[in-house]
């Protein structure tokens, strides 16, 4: 992994970036708030880039966290990934979002058990579960939507902490599966951070094949499609598109 | 050294990119390339998911981007700046629009503009007739919006009237639904009611608020095509000629307002704006009857893929703000709401209160 790298997630309330040459970040910066999302997102990586002297075209490339998550939020990093790419065609890895969660607290905990859980609203939450070490990572429970009381039986072992806005709003659940407050994203390292440590570990990022048509994981289907799918018992059709 | 303006629109469901050449910000630009890409998944739905529309521009808008610059023989390093549509629309198909724009003119060292879409309809016209310039009075008919505006200057609007319920665009979506056609319903509806059917006056629909200044009102029509619809014993019949019969009140009304419009303000141009505006039956109608009016005003459309939602006409706007030395910051934001700037309400507008001349 050679050059600077910006990170970006956006999953949940809290966007953060992050510069630096992996897995080391120079500079963060982050913003609370969804809808102070899109129109500060630029404006952190200016702050964060801009003290480096390196243009946006002499990135290394960009790391992103992939979700699941916040739909629009998922759109905003990545549209903003997608457009700061395109001109210099830069190199773009994912990671999880959930897993960058579970990496901040694991920087306090070690190497134990950790679950990561974001908000999916219609009480559920998307979890996961890992196990972060120095030189790998290891998926427990792979990213799910579900509540946490079935996360908590599908997953293969009690973790020693909840991470991430799921889980403070569940709070009292979270203290039945872990038997441990959960632990909101603010009191970790921005997840950004966690991105550019974790770029390099096995099992922890992806490469980016078509940048231009890339998409996040989101999660869930749109509620329409879902519906749709649900009355129809088939898939939604592709969309055939139509250019002029 | 020419000026190069990368446009980008994706306030609803079409996907679009243009690009504008020209020797110098203060001159008229030529369309350089346009690429519109229209997201087809919404035909099943029989409107736009806002969500689907929204995953669909993330996952095409850097390819219509490519194939808008290759189209104009245009490389990167030479896009001086982007413009963006701001809003109104649909948030989230905006959000991705607009935070793209901005990381694409901030990756470049570009000038960024937000544009107003009504502001892009506004200017379509000017995309192909570098003559075109206010004065002049406009209805702008969509699925979103209907409004008649008087523009004084580019930049200064006054708003004439508007629909209190039901935009245009989205009345012929509606009935289009209820007569079984497909969406969008202003295509399907002209092409049916086009092809006769018998007696044209079969089925006379009202013409809401006709008598009435310059507002609008289409709910009630959609209620009695409702009506019409259920009272048939031959649906198949009797297509298109509810096609035909719901199609002349909207037309019908809409030209007597813009005719009351041109007659009100003295304005020897009217420009017609927006997807409804693709209709030919509405322009060759408006054009027959502003040509009768005293004044004889003439009207002024664009071809139907710069009425469509589209990045050209929001390039040409933008093209004209810069040109005014505006720009925007890294902190541009979408608004589903943005108000026009420069628009003055209604009720200062002594037109807007005119009574019905007959």
């Amino acid at each position: 992994m050679s050059g600077l790298w910006l990170a970006i997630d956006s999953a949940t309330d809290l966007a953060s970036v992050a510069v630096g040459t992996p897995p080391l970040a120079r500079g963060a910066a982050f913003v609370q708030g969804a809808r102070q999302h899109a129109a500060q997102i630029l404006a952190l990586i200016d702050q964060v880039l801009a003290p480096t002297g390196v243009r946006p075209k002499e990135l290394g490339g960009i790391a992103l966290g992939d979700g699941p998550g916040s739909f629009t939020g998922l759109r905003i990093g990545w549209a903003a990934a997608k457009g700061l790419a395109q001109e210099a065609g830069l190199s773009l890895r994912t990671v999880p979002s959930l897993m960058a969660a579970a990496a901040g607290a694991a920087r306090l905990l070690g190497a134990v058990p950790i679950a990561a859980c974001f908000d999916a609203l219609r009480g559920q939450v998307y979890g996961a579960v890992y196990i972060v070490r120095l030189d790998v990572i290891e998926t427990l429970l792979p990213p799910t939507l579900a509540t946490i009381d079935e996360l908590a039986a599908r997953a293969p072992v009690r973790p020693r902490a909840v991470v991430g806005d799921g889980a403070t709003h569940y709070a009292a659940e979270v203290q039945r599966w872990s038997g441990a407050a959960p632990v909101p994203l603010e009191e970790l390292v921005p997840p950004a951070v966690s991105i550019l440590a974790l770029l390099d570990r096995k099992g922890a990022a992806g490469a980016i094949t078509d940048p231009a048509t890339a998409e996040p994981v989101y999660g869930r289907p749109a509620e329409a499609q879902a519906k749709w799918e649900a009355r129809h018992g088939r898939p939604l059709p592709h969309p055939s598109r139509r250019g002029s | 050294m020419a000026e190069v303006l990368l446009g980008i629109e994706t306030s609803c469901d079409e996907t679009s990119a243009a690009v504008l050449v020209g020797g110098g910000w203060s001159g008229a630009p030529e369309l350089a390339s346009l690429i519109i890409l229209s997201q087809d998944i919404h035909q099943v739905f029989g409107g736009v998911v806002p969500e689907l529309a929204s995953r669909a521009h993330l996952a095409a808008l850097p390819a219509v981007v490519e194939r808008a610059l290759a189209a104009a023989g245009v490389s990167w390093s030479a896009v001086d700046a982007v413009a963006v549509t701001q809003g109104p629309g649909l948030v989230g198909a905006l959000l991705v629009g607009v935070v793209y724009a901005k990381a694409l003119a901030y990756a470049g060292g570009r000038r960024l503009i937000g544009v107003n879409h009504l502001e892009g309809h506004l200017f379509a016209p000017a995309v192909e007739d570098a003559e075109l310039a206010p004065p002049f009075v406009a209805l702008l008919v969509s699925g979103g919006h209907t409004l008649l505006l008087d523009v004084p200057a580019w930049g200064r609007y006054r708003l004439l009237g508007q629909t209190r319920d039901d935009a245009a665009g989205e009345a012929f979506d509606k009935v289009a639904t209820l007569l079984g056609l497909g969406y969008p319903g202003g295509p399907a509806i002209e092409r049916l009611a086009a092809e006769g059917g018998g007696d044209p006056a079969r089925f006379t629909f009202p013409r809401p608020m006709i008598d009435e200044g310059l507002e609008f009102s289409f709910s009630g029509l959609k209620t009695a095509v409702l009506h019409a619809v259920r009272a048939s014993t031959d649906l198949a019949a009797d297509r298109a000629a509810l096609a035909r019969g719901f199609q002349d009140a909207v037309l019908d009304v809409l030209v007597t307002k813009l005719e009351r419009a041109v007659e009100a303000t003295g304005r020897r141009v009217a420009v017609l704006g927006g997807g409804v505006a693709c209709s030919r039956a509405l322009a060759a109608l408006a054009a027959r009857r502003l040509a009768n009016l005293p004044n004889r005003a003439r009207v002024a459309v664009a071809s139907p893929r710069l009425n469509a939602d589209n990045a050209a006409m929001i390039a040409r706007a933008g093209w004209w703000r810069l040109a005014q030395g505006e720009a925007s910051d890294w902190t541009l934001d979408a608004r589903a709401d943005l108000p026009l700037s420069g628009l003055e309400p209604a009720t200062t507008h002594p037109a807007s209160r005119i009574p019905h001349p007959s």
